[in-house]
């Protein structure tokens, strides 16, 4: 049994070359199934793990040489020169976690070419992943709006936004009005909705988890019961605690990334 | 639902303000990259694999798939995997773990394994999982390396082993588990001090001996799941187990422990050969051993059974064990004998295994023997035939095993083992065994045989049983390797068949048996009786299979 394809789909090419291009990095595909990628110096530093070279190099008041990586896309292809990236690959792990570490946070414009005066309405955006974590676990994403002129909520803001322009400066003959809901209590509006939603779902797999917590519980007690050893006391309770942490039924719902747009007052009609 | 515990992001607020007035912001691209990433890997069944996509680069066996998806699903990540040796223990552990921490559910994690097998581990994790595991050092910081790979001998030291037990481990994997079957030891304290949210124990032996044992393996996994220490003891420990007792338990046990078989899994493929090779003393040899048995008529049958399994490994076996005896007597009445034993000519099985050698061209090949001093005659032996070859034991130095595992593939046709070899090693590019001799317990045989029949392995196998006709090895032989057909029939079985039999292990039966005939005939119809009685709990354990 080799890749399962009903998961996990993304594209990677195409993901590669957009996270090099966002970083200033020129990519060259001289043929199908392998990228080459001029690094700069701030992504050497990011990707390439040489903190002595650059360090040195900055020392003796050098240039330095950011290095030029070879992605390998198709595995038929593996024998050649170059990384072989996939899915699962650690490259792309670390790609991810710089992303996670970086691209949280946005505040952005609309990018118009109007010729009269144009109100642009400003947008909490929230990326929100839930996660139900008993016996076992699972995750829900959610994107979420909030005009904060008049509440509006948009559900798959994204999805909405998937063809959108936006920039970090304003556009000529743009402006923008300041909040009537202010961000703080947009955001709980959010969150209050998050929890309605958790509410009503379907919490079998929490009763689940309850009802073998309590079985192990009740187990760990009937071991312990004709144990005299002196630190019987001290083993049980670490014992409950490592069921707890396995079976305690838990819900957390964080942000992925967020922040500020600011929208045209017609959005999302397109 | 109050039950559930919720918790909410109480940082983005901050975090957002506080990036904005520092405009510590990133661009729509990338922004939209960092989701469209989440996208892909979130988890949002609580069942389906994930790590399958992760790792392409690798062909996993359905019996493995299915195994972390067991463990997963309904064992809730504590599970016993007691896969038959070379099914592939690692590699299902490593899934899991994988699984876990794909999930986010095991950030860190514990792996103690025999000591040379730790860098092992540590390639397998990284090769094929992408799992980077470091092998615990002192000065070890835990920061930097949350998955690290260590013995259970040197983690239970001071001062290691208070850090340890200090950690909380998401996960704790333990290999060669069933070295922790008693409860009574330092290491299985250790173990079940261990805080840990899921565990994994592996072993292909979960009970060799004692019904009791795998309630020891189970209580660190589940205590309480099996009752107590006295209940359970009570209901199965010394009695007879009835049946209907042992079917409940059996059932109990599944809900804990997977146990793959290897004529369940497609590796079945691979053929497995046994030939025995029987072999005749010279009359010299023959001679001198016929005086040695009467010669020890008058010392303890434990006695007489060691040194006569000696004399048929080796001239230098035996007679280095009647030099160190410790009994006195023997020592003064033996010089006489050990003259005769010291001018024998070369052993017949050495001329024999050379000459299988010299058959197989340039096949690597394994040779197991069961004394060290045979492992010295047989390594010089070789040589004297222009064969290469490596002597491996165990108590070597981590590294140093890895080192001749090396040397054997690149550079010698043989490797030459004693018992100790038999544990941990992988050596699936070879594809023949000689079972210079015979271990008196068709595990470790299996062990042996592992090491080659395993994951991994593509061409059929050869194992070679060497046997001496008119000594004792020609009971065992005939005894444990043909009647018993250990291979085909009961071998998945037999821990429970022992269990029923309240018999601790094969060997002491055996031994016990020789100790107490007064002839050959005698002997030969208890074991007889034996083999009967296990064949008949064989075949009853086959029906309840069939009919459950």
């Amino acid at each position: 049994m080799k890749n399962n394809n009903t998961v996990n789909q993304i594209d990677i090419e195409k993901f590669l070359i957009n996270y090099f291009t966002s970083h200033h990095c020129e990519v060259i595909q001289n043929e199908p199934g392998i990228l080459s990628v001029q690094l700069t110096i701030e992504m050497d530093k990011a990707l390439m793990n040489r903190p002595f070279y650059w360090h040195y190099i900055e020392a003796t008041g050098n240039k330095g040489e950011p290095k030029k990586i070879t992605f390998i896309l198709d595995p038929e292809k593996s024998a050649e020169k170059g990384e072989w990236i996939h899915f699962g690959s650690p490259r792309l792990q670390q790609i991810n976690n710089h992303l996670g570490a970086n691209a949280k946070f946005i505040h952005l414009f609309e990018e118009l070419n109007v010729d009269k005066n144009t109100i642009l309405h400003p947008w909490l955006l929230t990326n929100f992943c839930i996660i139900y974590e008993g016996k076992q676990k699972k995750e829900e994403l959610f994107s979420i709006g909030l005009n904060l002129i008049n509440g509006t909520f948009m559900f798959d803001m994204m999805q909405e936004l998937e063809a959108a322009s936006l920039s970090p400066t304003i556009s000529d003959r743009c402006y923008t009005i300041s909040p009537l809901i202010k961000i703080n209590s947009g955001f709980l509006r959010i969150e209050n909705y998050i929890h309605h939603y958790i509410l009503e779902q379907d919490h079998t797999w929490a009763s689940d988890s309850l009802q073998l917590l309590q079985e192990e519980i009740a187990m760990i007690h009937h071991f312990y019961e004709n144990n005299d050893e002196e630190n019987k006391q001290e083993e049980l309770e670490k014992e409950l605690e490592d069921i707890h942490a396995r079976l305690q039924p838990k819900i957390t719902y964080k942000v992925i990334n967020g922040g500020l747009l600011y929208l045209q007052e017609t959005f999302p009609k397109k | 639902m109050s039950k559930i515990i919720i918790q909410k992001d109480d940082q983005f607020l901050e975090q957002l303000n506080d990036a904005i007035a520092k405009n510590n912001l990133t661009d729509w691209e990338l922004f939209k990259l960092h989701y469209q990433m989440k996208e892909a890997t979130a988890a949002r069944d609580f069942n389906e694999l994930q790590v399958l996509s992760y790792l392409p680069h690798v062909t996993f066996l359905d019996h493995q798939i299915k195994t972390a998806k067991t463990v997963m699903q309904e064992m809730n990540g504590r599970a016993i995997l007691a896969d038959e040796v070379g099914l592939g223990k690692t590699i299902e552990a490593g899934l899991i773990l994988k699984e876990y921490m794909i999930r986010g559910l095991v950030k860190n994690a514990l792996l103690l394994v025999p000591a040379s097998l730790v860098n092992q581990w540590i390639t397998e994790l990284h090769d094929k999982f992408y799992i980077p595991a470091a092998s615990y050092r002192k000065n070890y910081n835990w920061d930097d390396h949350p998955i690290f790979v260590t013995s259970i001998d040197l983690a239970k030291r001071e001062p290691h082993r208070e850090n340890i037990l200090n950690l909380n481990f998401d996960m704790v994997i333990i290999d060669e588990a069933h070295k922790l079957k008693n409860h009574k030891t330092l290491n299985y304290s250790f173990a079940r001090s261990l805080k840990k949210k899921y565990c994994l124990l592996l072993t292909a032996t979960p009970i060799q001996n004692r019904i009791i044992e795998l309630f020891n393996l189970v209580s660190i996994l589940k205590p309480g799941y099996l009752g107590n220490y006295e209940t359970f003891t009570e209901k199965f420990g010394n009695k007879k187990t009835e049946n209907l007792q042992d079917t409940y338990l059996n059932k109990l046990i599944q809900k804990v422990m997977v146990r793959n078989r290897r004529k369940d899994t497609l590796l079945k493929d691979v053929e497995r050969n046994v030939h025995s090779v029987w072999i005749n003393f010279s009359a010299e040899e023959q001679k001198v051993y016929n005086e040695l048995n009467d010669f020890l008529n008058s010392f303890s049958s434990l006695s007489k059974i060691t040194f006569l399994r000696e004399l048929c490994s080796s001239r230098e076996a035996c007679y280095l064990s009647l030099q160190n005896s410790k009994n006195e007597r023997l020592k003064q009445a033996s010089e006489d004998i050990m003259n005769k034993i010291a001018m024998l000519p070369h052993h017949i099985k050495a001329k024999k295994l050379v000459e299988l050698i010299k058959q197989f061209g340039d096949e690597k090949v394994i040779v197991f023997t069961e004394y060290r001093a045979s492992q010295y005659y047989l390594q010089w032996y070789l040589q004297q035939h222009n064969i290469t070859s490596v002597a491996f034991r165990g108590g070597l130095k981590r590294g140093r095993k890895d080192w001749i595992r090396q040397l054997f593939k690149d550079n010698a046709q043989v490797f030459l083992a004693t018992e100790a070899g038999g544990e941990g090693i992988n050596l699936q590019f070879c594809n023949y065994i000689i079972n210079y001799d015979l271990p008196w317990n068709p595990m470790r045989l299996e062990q042996r045989i592992g090491r080659i029949h395993r994951y991994g392995q593509e061409n059929d196998i050869h194992v070679y049983n060497f046997a001496i006709k008119n000594t004792l090895e020609e009971h065992i032989m005939n005894l444990l390797y043909d009647k018993i057909d250990v291979f085909e029939r009961v071998i998945g079985k037999l821990d429970k068949i022992l269990a029923t039999l309240q018999i601790s292990s094969l060997e002491d039966e055996f031994m016990h048996i020789m100790e107490n005939s007064n002839s050959i005939g005698e002997m030969k119809i208890k074991m007889d009786n034996f083999v009967s009685v296990v064949h008949e709990l064989g075949d009853q354990h086959n029906e309840e299979q069939q009919h459950g």
